[in-house]
């Protein structure tokens, strides 16, 4: 099994595509960090600020979840494991050397997992570069292992990782890569946006995996509807791994049966 | 020794009977040509073999196991299917070595087997730039990359120059002949293989047409003899007198059936005739594939 998750790995990193990825995910966790800390403590147009002051605990809590805005891109990476296996039919070599498919799409799972997680780690250290800096320069009381951080971290990582998953899922249940990346993007950008915007919605949304992931991310964000309805974070914890579990099902089950032609 | 046996094997795509009923056996240390016209059921018959496909009934088995019982199953079976399944961003070594890697095999394979088949320049280059004879190549690569006892092909040849085809010819040839491995090469061309096979089995719609020697399958076909005279109205009546079926393709030549070459030329002599070529023909193969195939 270690050499198969080895060899999945090895198939990632050496194609282009995961540090075109990368980059588009850092460039993208950088510009909210960029916003974030540019407009910390600016006083809006009622006088009161509309971010937390840069040398609040606020600041920091918020500014660590930017990690978790980029979890589309894990995805795309997550669909384009799998879906690169039948655009390019190299799926016949790989079920060639391992007759045993389900054993493939456990390796898949897995090399997203560690994926996941070192994008997660990767937009962890970004965000430690910008937000330590301009704490310290605010002459704020800097906040590593206290004030919830640790778990907003965690839960960072924990949602790119799974995100990694839900990609491969979807991936093998569509196997069309336009249209699989296509469908995340309107999931991620239009369908989970408003599940979890709009407060009549948000009973639904909360269940969402975005939805999940902010309960487990602690983002107390207002979005102008006042403060949004979440799970706890043990519960959104949860749905995100049954989520894990229902995508890794859904991956195994429709690439064992199928015939590759 | 059998090392491939296919036992009434079915296959439908909807409506489509595929595969029908196909029986058919490889011996180490042969070359069997798998032939059949475009859409015959070649590919679903090698991708039931490989497991990739689920047959509807029957069995197809590999050293009398399925394929997907082999525990080192590219130690076994070396398969080349579509000259297209590689990543195009990927190297050359890099896609031998993810193989390596999935089927526990020493990296250091990827660059032998590329020496092998001729590809030890472009191992560095992606496959993108690759033109489709150097992408059979490495596809010839990756089947042998285990040294496997059983080699699989389907249509090998497409995409090939002639010197890349006289190039597998020999290659398959040492492989089966020298180092005992059975191979089987699916082509719907057969003057393709026709040097290379020791075997035939030709397939049509789905249902096994012949199972044999190359020998046996010329053997049923008539040879008629080829007699070029510019006189040959002449000789026409004289051979149809002894016995012969006579057909004119062409002023000046003539096809003569039914009788052999001798009898052709002690009429010849007898009417003094000039003969400018007098052949007998060499059973057309093709026309043989052709009869057998044939839409009924």
């Amino acid at each position: 099994m270690t050499a198969l998750v080895r060899s999945e790995l090895q198939k990632l990193f050496t194609t282009r595509l995961w540090w075109i990825m990368l980059i588009v995910m850092l460039l993208f966790t950088g510009i909210s960090l960029g916003f974030l800390i540019g407009f910390a403590g600016v006083e809006g147009a009622q006088g009161a600020p509309t971010l937390p002051g840069r040398d609040t605990l606020e600041f920091q809590r918020s500014a660590w979840t930017a990690g978790a805005g980029s979890s589309i891109f894990v995805m795309v990476l997550g669909i384009i494991m799998m879906t690169s296996e039948y655009r390019y039919q190299t799926i016949t070599t790989t079920f060639l050397a391992t007759p045993r498919r389900g054993r493939v799409v456990a390796a898949k799972l897995l090399a997203g997992l560690l994926v996941g997680v070192l994008f997660g780690v990767a937009a962890l250290l970004l965000t430690a570069a910008a937000v330590i800096p301009s704490v310290l320069i605010a002459g704020g009381e800097l906040a590593l292992t206290d004030g919830g951080i640790p778990r907003i971290m965690l839960g960072v990582v924990a949602t790119s990782a799974l995100y990694t998953l839900f990609g491969i899922g979807l991936g093998a249940l569509v196997r069309n890569q336009i249209a699989a990346v296509v469908g995340a993007i309107v999931w991620v950008f239009v369908i989970e946006s408003l599940l979890t915007a709009i407060p009549a919605l948000q009973e639904v949304g909360k269940f969402t995996p975005s939805g999940a992931a902010q309960s487990l991310i602690a983002v107390q964000a207002d979005t102008g509807f006042g403060q949004a309805d979440l799970l706890p974070s043990w519960a959104g914890a949860s749905v995100l791994v049954a989520y894990a579990l229902l995508f890794a099902l859904v991956a195994s089950l429709t690439t064992v049966r199928r015939d590759i032609t | 020794m059998t090392a491939i046996e296919i036992r009434n094997l079915s296959k439908a795509f909807g409506p489509v009977r595929a595969v029908d009923d196909v029986s058919f056996s490889v011996e180490s240390g042969t070359v069997t040509g798998y032939l059949g016209p475009n859409g015959a059921g070649k590919t679903t018959t090698l991708r039931c073999l490989l497991g990739l496909v689920t047959a509807d009934s029957g069995t197809a088995l590999v050293d009398g196991r399925p394929y997907t019982a082999l525990e080192r199953p590219l130690a076994e079976v070396g398969a080349v299917l579509e000259a297209t399944s590689f990543h195009p961003g990927r190297t050359a070594r890099d896609h031998l070595r993810v193989i390596c890697t999935a089927a526990g095999l020493p990296v250091s394979r990827a660059d032998e087997a590329l020496e092998q088949v001729g590809l030890a320049d472009s191992a560095g280059k992606r496959v993108a730039g690759f033109s489709l004879g150097m992408r059979q190549r490495l596809a010839l690569g990756t089947a042998t990359l285990g040294h496997p006892r059983v080699l699989i092909l389907d249509e090998p040849a497409n995409g090939l120059d002639p010197a890349g085809i006289e190039w597998l010819r020999g290659f398959l040839r040492s492989l089966a002949h020298e180092q005992g491995v059975a191979v089987l090469v699916s082509s719907h061309v057969l003057s393709e293989v026709q040097q290379t096979v020791d075997n035939v089995v030709i397939i049509a719609r789905g249902r096994l047409v012949h199972q044999g020697s190359l020998a046996e399958l010329t053997g049923n076909g008539d040879r008629p003899v080829r007699v070029h005279a510019a006189d040959a109205a002449r000789l026409a009546p004289v051979l149809e007198a002894k016995g012969a079926r006579v057909e004119q393709p062409q002023p000046g030549v003539l096809r003569v059936h039914g009788v052999g070459a001798e009898t052709v030329g002690q009429a010849v002599l007898d009417e003094g005739v000039l003969v400018t070529e007098l052949v007998r023909e060499r059973s057309d193969l093709q026309e043989i594939f052709m009869e057998l195939t044939r839409e009924k």
